[in-house]
């Protein structure tokens, strides 16, 4: 990149106004969007489950459009792992652990092997 | 007033009644809440995250900033897609912006998450200043995990046992930023693909893990089943969000349905 960046408080300036600002400004919008809800609200129902779709999308877009070295693996190479995952997950009492430990372990079997 | 029908409401059944007039702290105080939170963080959110963030590091130094930018970005942001798309976009010379109304949009995705934990958190006492900084320390990860442990603290609680987990949480960030920073073009392919599928792997056993209600199964499953539509037919950079509307509208409509069903 530029020398510009190298130097003085460009690189400041732009993380916060380029960066910060524009992502942050949803964070403070919803203060004041979560003022007149309460927990019981059946609204609350419907925002939780949108914000776990989302997440579910957030999960789906990493897979189907990845960056870095997982965009070197095949898509079987990347849903295969999550599958094998989700299967020691529910195997072995649902347990977080499990689903983290077999799903990286067959991630990275199958990037020595795709290689 | 309010406050005390909302813990009668049928979405808190866990809680115990609260006494309006002495705080209750469930026998402890604050600072050890505070505690209670960092160790929760600690035994297993805060490494998923750390890993997760290793790989900005590496691109923020790609895209020819100082390490300090890095960690600050991570400190500021505090959003790991928005992150890549920061350093990615610069790297890739995007028009600044350009670069803001993606930024934007990527985080759009935080009001259901703020909109749905704040009311959790929050006591008739909790000042402006106050909310606004927890709504900071919210991302997906300090979402996913705290909608599950937060319903578990007392109330007067809630929000020192939040600051606990938060904290944790954007210490082992920091810290890894600056490590994959260093790092990260120095490992092997598959163990650098390897870290990156920590994300992916974490939220789906996670959420499932939270789904104790159908509607939760419906808006993962939905979610997850969409994806590949909106990522081809939503516009560009509103994807995430048109999928959230659609598939968490689902899963509440399903939900209502099934209710009306069962009803006699």
């Amino acid at each position: 990149m530029s020398e510009a960046l190298d130097h003085g408080l460009w690189p400041w300036a732009a993380l916060i106004l380029f960066g910060f600002l524009p992502s942050e400004i949803w964070r403070m919008i919803s203060v004041f969007l979560a003022r007149g809800i309460d927990e019981s609200s059946p609204w609350l129902a419907w925002v939780r489950a949108v914000a776990t779709a989302l997440l579910a999308g957030v999960v789906g877009k990493l897979l189907l459009s990845p960056n870095g070295a997982l965009a070197t693996l095949p898509l079987w190479g990347r849903v295969g792992p999550l599958a094998v995952g989700m299967i020691a997950f529910f195997l072995i009492r649902r347990s977080l652990f499990a689903a983290i430990l077999a799903g990286e372990a067959a991630i990275i079997a199958v990037g020595y092997w795709a290689n | 007033m309010a406050q005390l029908q909302a813990m009668k409401g049928a979405g808190s059944q866990n809680e115990p009644p609260m006494d309006e007039a002495a705080e209750d702290l469930g026998g402890r105080t604050r600072p050890q809440w505070f505690a209670e939170g960092a160790r929760q963080a600690m035994s297993g959110p805060m490494l998923v995250v750390a890993v997760s963030l290793l790989s900005v590091g590496g691109l923020a130094r790609d895209a020819g900033f100082s390490v300090e930018i890095a960690v600050a970005s991570t400190i500021l942001l505090w959003a790991g897609p928005a992150q890549v798309l920061f350093f990615g976009a610069v790297a890739a010379k995007t028009s600044w912006p350009a670069i803001a109304f993606t930024i934007s949009l990527s985080s759009v995705r935080f009001v259901p998450m703020v909109v749905s934990l704040l009311p959790m958190l929050r006591t008739r006492r909790t000042g402006l200043p106050t909310l606004m900084l927890a709504a900071h320390c919210i991302a997906v990860t300090v979402w996913a995990e705290g909608i599950r442990r937060i319903p578990l603290v007392p109330r007067d609680a809630r929000l020192a046992f939040f600051f606990g987990f938060a904290f944790i949480c954007f210490l082992g960030t920091s810290i890894s930023t600056a490590i994959g920073y260093v790092l990260i073009g120095e490992l092997p392919r598959p163990l650098a693909a390897g870290l990156l599928f920590m994300t992916p792997i974490y939220f789906v056993a996670t959420l499932t893990r939270n789904a104790k209600r159908p509607i939760d199964r419906w808006a993962l499953v939905l979610g997850l089943a969409l994806a590949p539509l909106t990522e081809t037919f939503a516009p560009r950079g509103l994807d995430l969000m048109v999928l959230g509307l659609v598939a968490g509208t689902g899963a509440w409509l399903i939900e209502r349905a099934l209710d009306a069903r069962a009803a006699p």
